[in-house]
């Protein structure tokens, strides 16, 4: 509906309201990277110099905090570990549920649509205590795991999406022709869901990225904090609001998100149909 | 075959029931079993000892629970001479000779008080010279129950007997429950819960803010997708892009950047400021000023997942239905009213109850915006667990009564959750099998 001019209705107006509606949002991204580069005086919204200092943190640590790239890395490994483990474990789970028949489906497939409902508030108080007591707490393995467990039931409903659309003509084919289940899965679907898997991926390594409860409660610890508890802490610790500083690392932060969705973007939307924020 | 198929699911399954079993089902179960009992920093999750400390005296003496002849012999430190008392005297290095002194006059003596302790002790032949070490050797023999630990029930039953203090069975229960510094079962939690108007106003607050941030997700979702709909390519794009934004940005970043905007030394003070207002912090100003943030910060976010879910039911509609309402001559909002809304109701139903539940359990933009500010006014039921249970400013962690709070989510969350499974026709996703079926 969106290119002819129709006699009955004119587009302005609508771009007008949308664009008000808008400025909240614009106004902070626009300004998100303008202070990063820029110093402006109290009360005045145009920057009168342009300046390096507030990415000092890239190369300057401050004594008592840990290094930006050690949070990085932190958060690098954080998330992309967690991917891989919420890929490998959907990618099976995902397949049984959508194709095997198998005793309980039923049963396995409600329960996955109600953990997917779970409040995270309700496990985190038994696991914090249980990493407390195996000695985990602290420790990036241990908020790995529970993070990848909380994202399981999302990831085996949306791989069961992808594997309900692989035509059946293909499995059929492959056992006409004497290939076992597992020898169907692995050879002929495997490849006709990369896409899939693909999008699930890109999908938890953002997740992972920005998750900011779980590495909080879990890996409070400098030595350990991911870019996320790094920032927040600093925005609490902080009493003059160096906003330009907090922006600075922010937009670091946000870099590879906003990549990472253009490069995906319509493998993503897929998945941002589904929804996964309130 | 059939079973080996069977096999072949549940071992595909095996890694991921393992997961949920470990990470899901003990979680709820321990949940549910701390939901009943105090546990907490205070307690700590393993057993505990049995202390006595005026602190408790105090308490029973302000609660009456009893009477004050026993509250006095539980705070009184009588002095006994005996055997362990003597051999503990030894160890801390007192004299022999003035130990065996005391040994054969005063043995299997009791004193009420340190006063007649040193009045007999005076009378010794081989005592400390110097008052300030006699009065120190008295401390040896005091029997004294309080500020001691009891590692079992036992011992501590013992100490009070031999303290003088003699106990009925019901007033002992009282006094050793009072003692025990580990934690017990109980279902205070849930008393405690129900009957503090505190929990009514967090879950008001709980209500207030699923519903106005539900309404703001639906009806913008719905603003922006009809908009978009109709605006030119290139528009829509470009504000579709806009507002998945704040979707897509680290909630770190996006709160930050709603503190920026709304701090008093931020966007809106310094334009306000132009026209002679005083800077004013929006966040965390005034409680109305605060919730209108708060449901802002969420609604944006939200909003852009009504507007996905809504635009591609849109996009779905056949063109041809639009083009002849047209050719009728029916203007914009007759389309949307007659055509296109009718065809988003399962959308915005499914909307609706997803973003409920998601509401009800989630707690993320509020702790790093208001952290439940000014004084507790825009703190939500989940925020209010995980303040109790998890991190507060006192160091008292109580992961009972977090947990309590948490049961009572779960509880809703799985009943709305059942109830949404019959809703959206479970039936319908749970295709049967084609091979071997």
């Amino acid at each position: 509906m969106s290119n002819e001019n129709s006699r009955n209705f004119k587009s302005w107006p609508v771009t007008i309201i949308l664009t008000v509606f808008s400025l909240p949002i614009l106004v902070m991204y626009l300004y998100l990277v303008v202070d990063t580069f820029t110093n402006t005086e109290p009360g005045s919204l145009i920057p009168n110099e342009f300046t390096f200092e507030h990415w000092r943190f890239l190369w300057e640590t401050e004594p008592g905090r840990v290094s930006i790239w050690t949070a990085t890395l932190n958060t690098l490994i954080f998330a992309s570990v967690m991917t891989a483990l919420v890929l490998s474990v959907s990618l099976t789970a995902g397949y049984a549920l959508s194709r095997l028949n198998m005793p309980y489906r039923r049963f396995f497939l409600g329960g996955v649509l109600t953990l997917h409902a779970f409040p995270t508030v309700t496990l985190v108080i038994a696991l914090f205590i249980v990493l407390q007591m195996v000695g985990l707490y602290n420790t990036l393995i241990g908020v790995i795991f529970i993070k990848a467990a909380l994202m399981l039931p999302f990831g085996i409903w949306v791989m069961k999406g992808f594997y309900d659309t692989v035509p059946w003509e293909i499995e059929m084919a492959g056992v006409q022709d004497g290939a076992s289940r597992f020898m169907v899965w692995h050879k002929l679907v495997l490849p006709q869901i990369k896409p899939g898997l693909i999008a699930l991926g890109v999908f938890s390594f953002l997740e992972g990225w920005s998750e900011y409860v779980l590495p909080q409660i879990f890996t409070p610890d400098a030595d350990v904090q991911v870019l996320s508890v790094y920032l927040a802490s600093l925005i609490a610790d902080d009493q003059n609001f160096d906003f330009n500083l907090f922006k600075s690392i922010g937009l670091f932060y946000i870099m590879p998100v906003i990549v990472l969705y253009l490069l995906f973007q319509n493998k993503l939307m897929n998945i941002y149909g589904g929804g996964s924020k309130g | 075959m059939r079973q080996r198929i069977g096999l072949l699911g549940l071992g595909f399954m095996a890694p991921a029931m393992i997961m949920v079993v470990v990470f899901f089902l003990i979680p709820v179960i321990m949940t549910a079993f701390f939901a009943f009992t105090n546990m907490g920093t205070a307690t700590g999750v393993s057993g505990g000892e049995y202390l006595l400390t005026p602190k408790i005296i105090k308490q029973f003496e302000a609660n009456q629970t009893l009477d004050e002849k026993v509250i006095t012999a539980l705070g009184s430190s009588s002095y006994i001479v005996n055997k362990t008392n003597l051999a503990r005297a030894k160890e801390a290095g007192l004299k022999s000779k003035y130990l065996g002194e005391i040994d054969k006059k005063l043995h299997g003596k009791t004193f009420a008080s340190r006063r007649q302790f040193e009045r007999a002790l005076k009378k010794l032949k081989s005592r400390p010279r110097n008052t300030r070490a006699l009065i120190k050797s008295t401390a040896h023999f005091s029997n004294s129950v309080l500020n001691t630990r009891y590692e079992t029930l036992g011992d501590f039953k013992t100490a009070l007997s031999n303290n003088g203090a003699i106990l009925a069975e019901p007033q002992l229960k009282i006094v050793t429950q009072a003692s025990y510094t580990g934690w017990i079962w109980t279902t205070d939690n849930f008393t405690t819960m129900f009957s503090k108007p505190d929990t009514w106003f967090v879950a008001v607050n709980t209500l207030v803010y699923v519903v106005l941030v539900l309404a703001f997700n639906i009806f913008f979702g719905l603003f922006l997708s009809l908009t978009t709909f109709y605006l030119p390519t290139g528009q829509s794009v470009f504000f579709r892009a806009i507002w998945l934004l704040p979707r897509i940005s680290p909630p770190v970043l996006y709160v930050l950047l709603w503190k920026w905007l709304t701090w008093d030394t931020g966007f809106i003070s310094t334009v306000l400021g132009w026209f002679g207002m005083a800077p004013y912090n929006f966040m965390l100003g005034s409680v109305e000023s605060a919730w209108t943030v708060v449901i802002l910060i969420n609604g944006f976010v939200g909003a852009s997942l009504g507007m996905i879910l809504f635009s591609s039911a849109i996009q779905a509609i056949p063109t041809s239905i639009l083009y002849a309402s047209e050719v009728d001559g029916a203007n914009r909002w007759q389309q949307i009213r007659y055509i296109i809304l009718p065809q988003l109701r399962w959308p915005i139903l499914f909307t609706t109850s997803y973003t409920t539940l998601s509401l009800l359990t989630s707690f993320e933009y509020i702790l790093l915006s208001t952290r439940g500010g000014p004084g507790g006014t825009t703190n939500v039921w989940a925020l209010e667990a995980y303040f109790t249970a998890l991190n507060n400013y006192s160091g008292n962690l109580q992961y009972g009564y977090g947990a309590a709070m948490a049961l009572v989510l779960v509880t809703i969350g799985i009943s709305v959750s059942l109830l949404y499974l019959r809703l959206f026709k479970f039936d319908d996703l749970v295709t049967r099998p084609r091979i071997e079926s």
